[in-house]
């Protein structure tokens, strides 16, 4: 984990466009928010994309951040996440055309090599100690939340994965949501 | 949507940065954020809430060509940036320019025109070094200006500036080799003056560019500087 202080004076000297400080902010930073990024697109070079838009984002908009509203590191992963979103929504968006399927009549998917996202929240649950306000929302409530999160699928996606009614997913998102606004905003 | 409750803000902020709206709803919260300031607000709680779910993601580096492209692409960038911000300062670069002229016609012509009688005929010396100061949009937001061995600098607001309340706007020196220092509090006025602590030949000599950053109170010798909200070149005419 980086120190925060060190990342905010990295940020500062970007903004001046300082360019050895915008490497550093990339070597201390881009392997987390890689992470994040392929988990999301569950496609390496769509994340690779994703990645160099967000650093060329950070370089332009050094100056607009305020160590008084956001951490570094959330800062950072907000601008990842969103463009990784974006990119997520624009491609599920696109009508996927094949040469192929008219011939053997299959479809072709890229397989989904991520690990599994009830694995990702069970372990920031745990380092969270959150563990004790999630206890009772379990089996596909629980997925739904890490789905949503990790590989940032809408109500629609989610509902068509866990073969459930949407009108479920959504009540169970924002149940788990409330939640865990409770349990984050507690002091620890 | 009636978006003045704030219940259903905190709600559309908060499957925002989750991640699970579609994309319609995901955009017109995208276009809401950006002219609302209440909905960015919960935004910004939520990023600061659901930022420990991510830190459970497994780290990966990226290859190396992906530096490589953003090396190129902000390189350029920044080239772009440069001489476009050089484009939107006209009006300030034709004050700067005006200067370097007089004191063109003063060396060309010492004789004719001494230093003095241009004082004489001001009541001042001319600026000797000058600062422009832009906001992240390249917008020129302050003029700094001093006579060389004066201890005054002039300071011109070109834009508002809107100083967070129990701030104060700091102006930075931004040495070639040293830390940052702190000139001094820039005060909120059109037009105002700014005592130095030494003459500007001491104090700018071998500075390239000025910043300015809210903080508290005018922080102590050695300082970190908050980030920089404004930013600019400091240049010596003469």
């Amino acid at each position: 984990m980086v120190d925060p202080v060190e990342l905010q004076r990295l940020l500062s000297r970007v903004a001046l466009g300082d360019r050895r400080a915008f490497r550093s902010l990339y070597d201390a930073t881009s392997a987390s928010l890689f992470g994040v990024a392929i988990r999301i697109l569950n496609r390496r070079d769509r994340a690779e994309e994703v990645i160099q838009d967000a650093f060329v984002n950070v370089w332009q908009r050094a100056a607009t951040y305020s160590r008084a509203t956001s951490q570094p590191m959330t800062w950072l992963t907000a601008i990842v996440r969103n463009r990784a979103l974006d990119v997520l929504r624009s491609e599920s968006a696109r009508p996927v055309e094949s040469l192929h399927d008219e011939e053997d009549g299959s479809i072709h998917e890229t397989a989904d090599e991520r690990p599994d996202p009830l694995g990702l929240l069970e372990r920031a649950v745990d380092e969270t100690r959150i563990r004790d306000c999630l206890g009772d929302i379990q089996g596909p409530q629980r997925q739904c939340l890490a789905l949503a999160y990790y590989h940032g699928l809408s109500h629609s996606e989610v509902a068509a994965r866990l073969v459930a009614p949407i009108g479920s997913v959504k009540v169970w998102i924002r149940r788990g949501l409330a939640r865990l606004k409770l349990c984050l905003d507690r002091p620890q | 949507m009636n978006y003045d409750d704030p219940d259903l803000l905190d709600r559309l902020a908060a499957e925002y940065v989750f991640g699970s709206l579609p994309s319609r709803v995901r955009r017109r919260f995208e276009r809401l954020r950006q002219r609302l300031p209440a909905a960015e607000e919960a935004v910004l709680d939520w990023e600061r809430r659901l930022i420990p779910l991510s830190a459970s993601v497994p780290s990966e580096r990226p290859p190396a060509r992906i530096w490589d492209a953003i090396d190129q692409r902000t390189g350029g960038a920044a080239r772009r940036s440069s001489a476009g911000s050089w484009r939107s300062l006209w009006p300030v670069w034709g004050f700067a320019f005006g200067i370097v002229a007089t004191l063109g016609v003063i060396r060309l012509f010492p004789d004719a025109m001494p230093i003095e009688a241009i004082v004489q005929d001001r009541g001042t010396l001319p600026q000797s070094y000058v600062g422009v100061l832009t906001d992240a949009q390249n917008n020129a937001v302050l003029l700094a200006s001093s006579t060389r061995y004066g201890r005054l600098l002039s300071i011109k607001r070109l834009r508002p500036v809107q100083v967070p309340s129990g701030r104060v706007a700091v102006l930075w020196a931004l040495p070639r080799d040293g830390a940052p220092f702190a000139v001094g509090i820039v005060p909120m006025a059109e037009k105002a003056t700014l005592t130095l602590a030494d003459t500007s030949e001491k104090l700018f000599f071998d500075v390239p560019r000025l910043a300015v950053s809210f903080e508290t109170a005018l922080p102590a010798r050695g300082a970190t500087p908050s980030p920089f909200v404004l930013t600019g070149h400091c240049v010596k005419l003469w």
